[in-house]
């Protein structure tokens, strides 16, 4: 437990519009306990005066679900990514310090363009195709316990863009679609209906941006607030791409 | 639909990882035991190791295709892959975050040492033939000075461990490790195989000293 239980203390990183300069503003909170940090954003907002007394524009920031589900609210927490409406005051070091994800480009503040994990959810094809020219169905897909536990727990990924903000090589210098997009294509291969559509998320991830480029720093993994099994993905998916070579190499 | 065959991407990489370890890694693990016969002394070591090796038919073209080349290659797609990394280490002090690091800057600090190693040995050889001739002297010339030891040391260290760490994320890249768990274990199974060759390689260095 931290020692001020007084106030609830706040450096935030802000910037006006994308592409201004950055620059850093304190603020302060009487304390109450079982804040998060969206919860006390929302005090801060109501009353946007900084340490100084300087009245400011109110602090911008992104949320919706407030219980881990949405991945809206990632943000960079005393220098960790993490979604903020599960990151609690109580067990945060003061001031703490709150800066918009990194990686993603700034909208305003603590608000970030993560449309990049869309596109890269687009590029290799996340998605089960139910529908086609013909009946895809062969009855209920039916798959083994142990193989749905498994692939449950890529299902839970919010797309919260913690993982793709701690990788080494995702970022504006490089095309790396990251661990998220990665790990849903692991997930959707497993899908009985999914399978038939395995070799054109492979041959997605095989280009450029794609799978090789991961250069197993394992930041994802330990970052990752849903603990999704990153580098189990990357591995497997290692191995089913090798498998996709040598098809597409020698046929078969 | 994108072919893997069509995108180079995909196959420049797996050249890369696959060359690290063949026929690159397997040189430099017989290298090192090539090396560590020189506890035989000078005798054994110029008359019987390196005039074998010297006495090869075919000698040149075998050292461009199956070192200089594939060498050549790796060093310079490593670089080029390096170029991508924008590590903070201080922010995520995961080891396998440094050991992704490691890999990079081992990549470059041998590719210096080789310049230096291979221009002191074998390019020197070429022109002056007491180097050529009595090897095990002129190594041991050199790494009686302290400082040279210490480069080779550093060199050696460098190597051994871009390999070793090079085959644990080989497992991963291949699809041979997946669970956390085989990583974690291929990994020991790497460092200790790392620390073998570091044995193998130090024997050898001690092996020339007077
Ligand atoms: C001469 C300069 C060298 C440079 C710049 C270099 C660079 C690199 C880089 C950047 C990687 C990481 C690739 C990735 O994760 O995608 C790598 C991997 C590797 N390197 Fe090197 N390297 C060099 C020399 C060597 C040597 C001498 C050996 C053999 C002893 C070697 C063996 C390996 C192996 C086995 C891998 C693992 C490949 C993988 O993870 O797929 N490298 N190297
Ligand atoms: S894998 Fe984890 S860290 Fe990455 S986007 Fe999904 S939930 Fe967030
Ligand atoms: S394991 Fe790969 S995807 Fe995950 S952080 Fe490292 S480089 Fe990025
Ligand atoms: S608000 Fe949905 S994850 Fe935080």
């Amino acid at each position: 437990m931290p020692a001020n239980r007084t106030s609830i203390r706040f450096k935030i990183r802000r910037q006006d519009a994308p592409g201004s300069p950055p620059y850093w503003q304190e603020f302060a909170i009487p304390y109450a306990p079982d804040h998060n940090v969206i919860s006390a954003l929302m005090v801060v907002q109501n009353n946007p005066v900084t340490t100084d007394g300087q009245r400011v524009a109110p602090v911008v920031w992104d949320r919706n679900c407030m219980e881990e589900v949405c991945g809206s609210c990632a943000m960079l927490i005393n220098g960790v990514p993490r979604p903020s409406c599960s990151a609690l005051i109580d067990s945060l070091t003061q001031p703490i310090v709150l800066e918009p994800l990194p990686k993603f480009p700034v909208v305003r503040d603590l608000l970030v363009d993560r449309s990049r994990i869309d596109e890269g959810l687009r590029k290799v094809r996340a998605w089960i195709e139910i529908d086609g020219a013909w009946d895809t169905h062969e009855g209920a897909p039916r798959i083994s316990p142990s193989e749905w536990s498994a692939n449950y727990l890529y299902s839970r990924c919010m797309s919260c863009g913690c993982c793709l903000s701690a990788c080494p090589q995702f970022g504006p210098h490089s095309d790396f679609i990251g661990p998220a997009a990665l790990a849903q294509v692991r997930l959707m291969n497993a899908h009985p209906t999914g399978r038939y559509d395995q070799a054109d998320r492979l041959h997605a991830i095989m280009g450029d941006g794609g799978v090789s480029d991961c250069g197993n720093a394992q930041n994802c993994v330990r970052v990752c607030p849903k603990s999704i099994p990153l580098t189990t993905a990357i591995g497997e998916l290692g191995r089913q791409t090798t498998v996709q070579a040598v098809k597409d190499l020698f046929g078969g | 639909m994108r072919h893997s065959t069509a995108d180079p991407h995909f196959l420049l990489r797996r050249l890369h990882s696959l060359l690290g370890l063949l026929p690159v890694g397997a040189f430099l693990i017989f290298h090192l035991w090539e090396n560590s016969q020189s506890r035989f002394g000078a005798a054994h070591y110029n008359g019987e190791v390196v005039a074998f090796l010297q006495g090869m038919n075919y000698l040149p073209i075998l050292e461009i295709v199956i070192i200089a080349l594939p060498l050549l290659f790796h060093a310079g797609y490593g670089l080029v892959i390096t170029t991508q990394m924008r590590a903070e280490l201080t922010r995520y002090r995961y080891v396998r975050n440094w050991l992704y690091w490691l890999q990079r800057a081992s990549g470059i600090g041998i590719l210096v040492f080789l310049l230096l190693h291979v221009g002191m040995t074998r390019i020197e050889g070429i022109w002056r033939v007491s180097v050529r001739e009595d090897l095990f002297g002129h190594m041991q010339h050199l790494l009686s000075q302290p400082w040279m030891f210490g480069l080779y040391l550093t060199g050696l260290l460098l190597s051994v461990f871009h390999l070793a760490n090079g085959l644990s994320t080989m497992g991963i890249v291949w699809g041979l490790t997946t669970s956390a768990d085989a990583q974690r274990r291929f990994g020991f199974v790497c460092a200790g195989f790392g620390l073998l060759l570091a044995a193998i390689g130090l024997h050898g260095m001690i092996g020339f000293l007077p």
